[in-house]
């Protein structure tokens, strides 16, 4: 139990980051960022990825734009807003520190 | 949002199929269309509502779920185009919902959230009537609460509104109507600002709202993204609004609010009232002003109620921004403020189209010119006062008995005074004749919208000039028929008398006549101060005034005396 919400709690610290790092690669969709964040095992269903989109986008970190889909109602693409590339790079810096401490920590027990 | 459309199409895929025929039913789901089956059609239903009611505590609810909404749309978009199906079935949704995740996932994924940095639950108070400390319906209460001060005094503030024209009465009519009561545990926590630690306490009143905004959201089913921005656009103000109100926090801010909201509630007072007078009971706001007397025609009622809209929606926004941004209470929603939007703009433009309508009224103008001719008075001598006797039109002087009830008593008009308020209609020039007898010529001009309208509409109109030996009188309006709208009607008056003649002009004529200064030749005859007359005479260039010392006062020496004084 313990573990689990240990695990959980990792995923949950890094998913914001992931996020923003591949909406920073240019216009996203919604299901693009699913499939990525599948792909790295950080998220299962859907449905939890709109409620954090919606409260990065209303904390200023995201914009969106609307563009007309073929197979459905338009699409939101988002984008990261200027104020989102500064708490991106600020998260880059902290990602090499904390990677840093890890695999000092890590190290040191593996070496042993 | 997701609703039924209709029932008991069959389902056509699966006619030669032995199983049991399920019926199809088309949904709508934010402007796209499905068929899908009763079964299927049940398990989504459920599962929309479950996810409604597990975001309904969020503030970006209505955002979320939409967002969830389009994606089923597309993913269903996707599965019928991949298989060439027209219907939906039950694993077709099934795969849906697992590729979205059930309740119980997104409740794994929240248990985090309550350290994240970005959301704030707060444990401000929220403005709620009170049920347990009601002497009515528990306004006051609520209000106490939410200030943290003793009921009294609040109480003692709406007894003592209510002389003031009801007012009192009114703000807590309408505080009745807009506050929620509290109902639940968590709301009462809320009211008086005590912690929620029990997320258990949903609250009754949001999954009522919430579901009255996916009622009214049906609207966007033929939704562009224009559209979509613009609710995004509202919904984004709104959650801004509030964000500063609840940053800042401060009693300025809600007393601010209050003054704001007295405003706005007499302004709306003020809207209704008028509307409901104006409509219902006629009431004459007076031919006199501007916009009452143009619109006085078959639209009037369309204009009145249009520009009503046009100035209560602003009114009513602003009441319900305030309540929800300083007080946060009350719901406007995305949808709600899309609708009220879209309301306003389409009033506006109607408003526009009648005003090009009635503007088109006045597009021709026509001029047309009579002579009246005067009698030349024996001293041409010409005495120029403003008739202010009542006239009557012929009905109405049969229906007042004028002739047998008024026999020799003039009636006076009671609309008359020195600077009546409606348009000028009446311009009097005063020139040389050429020929030895006086005259009057009456230039009519009115607009419409076409020229034989506005020739129509200046023919209508009736002025009235008497004449008595020496004495002028010039009536100080136009008459035209009763329930003619107005077109700009106006009579351009020429009066030529002959060279030489004396012409004395009452000082009550001053408004009307053009080419000469009353005042200032008033002024050249000091003496004369005190008459209510002032005399000139015709010479080759105009009339001149006639200064008291018998000669006539030529430009330069007016001039001078000016200047002396």
């Amino acid at each position: 139990m313990i573990v689990e919400n240990t695990q959980t709690q990792m995923r949950k610290g890094i998913l914001e980051y992931c996020i923003l790092s591949i909406i920073a690669k240019g216009e996203t969709y919604a299901s693009d960022i699913i499939a990525e964040l599948k792909k790295a095992q950080l998220l299962v269903v859907e449905g939890t990825l709109y409620p954090l989109l919606t409260r990065l986008k209303n904390n200023g970190l995201l914009t969106y734009n609307w563009v007309e889909s073929t197979s459905g109602p338009p699409r939101k693409y988002y984008i990261l807003s200027d104020e989102g590339r500064k708490v991106l790079e600020q998260l880059d810096t902290t990602w090499e520190e904390l990677a840093f401490a890890v695999q000092t920590a890590i190290g040191d027990r593996k070496s042993k | 949002m997701l609703y039924k459309q209709l029932l008991g199409t069959e389902n056509q895929n699966n006619l030669k199929l032995l199983s049991i025929m399920n019926k199809t039913i088309i949904i709508n789901i934010n402007g796209i269309v499905f068929h899908i089956e009763e079964d299927a059609y049940e398990i989504l239903k459920n599962y929309m509502t479950e996810v409604k009611r597990h975001f309904s505590n969020s503030a970006d609810s209505l955002e979320i779920t939409t967002d969830i909404e389009n994606r089923i749309a597309e993913m269903f978009g996707e599965v019928l185009l991949k298989d060439n199906r027209q219907v939906i079935v039950e694993q077709d949704v099934n795969q849906v919902v697992e590729q979205m995740g059930s309740v119980a996932d997104f409740e794994n994924a929240d248990n985090d959230n309550d350290h994240a940095p970005y959301i704030s639950e707060p444990d401000k108070r929220r403005l709620f009537r009170d049920p347990d400390d009601h002497l009515v319906a528990g306004v006051c209460a609520g209000i106490a609460n939410y200030f943290n001060i003793d009921t009294v005094w609040i109480r003692l503030a709406f007894a003592l509104f209510i002389p003031v024209g009801g007012s009192g009465l009114l703000l807590y009519l309408i505080l009745w109507i807009i506050v929620p009561k509290a109902t639940s545990r968590a709301d009462k926590m809320a009211m008086k600002g005590e912690k929620q630690n029990l997320q258990g306490f949903k609250k009754n009143f949001e999954d009522e709202m919430s579901s009255m905004r996916q009622n009214i959201s049906n609207f966007g089913d033929e939704a562009k993204p224009f559209v979509y921005k613009a609710r995004d656009f509202v919904g984004d103000f709104f959650h801004h609004l509030g964000v500063f109100f609840n940053g800042a926090g401060k009693v300025l801010i809600k007393l601010v609010g209050i003054f704001i909201l007295l405003a706005s509630f007499s302004a709306a007072v003020f809207l209704v009232v008028m509307f409901i007078g104006i409509l219902a009971f006629h009431a004459d706001f007076g031919d006199h002003f501007f916009p009452f007397r143009i619109i006085k025609n078959e639209l009037a009622d369309q204009v009145i109620l249009t520009s009503f809209i046009v100035a209560f929606i602003p009114v009513l926004t602003i009441i319900l921004v305030t309540f929800k941004g300083i007080f946060n209470v009350g719901s406007v929603g995305k949808s709600t403020g899309t609708v009220l939007l879209v309301l306003w703009l389409c009033s506006l433009g109607m408003l526009i189209f009648f005003a090009t309508k009635i503007a088109s009224g006045f597009r021709e103008q026509a001029t047309l010119t009579e002579t009246v001719s005067v009698k030349p008075t024996k001293n041409n001598t010409y005495y120029l006062k403003l008739n202010d006797l009542k006239y009557f039109s012929k009905e109405d002087s049969i229906r007042l008995d004028i002739k047998n009830k008024f026999k020799g008593i003039v009636v006076t008009d009671d609309d008359y005074n020195d600077f009546h308020n409606g348009p000028r209609s009446v311009t009097l020039y005063v020139e040389r004749s050429d020929v030895s007898t006086p005259r009057l010529e009456e230039t009519f001009r009115a607009n419409g919208a076409n020229y034989e309208a506005a020739l129509y509409n200046a023919r209508n109109t009736n002025y009235i000039f008497a004449q008595q030996d020496t004495v002028l009188k010039f009536d100080y309006t136009l008459r035209h028929r009763p329930n003619m709208s107005w077109h700009a009607e106006e009579v351009f008056l020429t009066l030529k008398v002959p060279l030489n003649a004396k012409v004395i002009i009452d000082q009550k004529l001053d408004n009307y006549i053009q080419g000469v200064n009353l005042y200032e030749c008033r002024d050249l005859n000091r003496r004369d101060n005190k008459a209510n007359f002032t005399i000139y005479t015709m010479t080759d260039n105009g009339l001149q005034c006639k200064v008291d010392t018998g000669t006539v006062a030529k430009k330069d020496s007016v001039a001078i005396d000016t200047a002396k004084r």
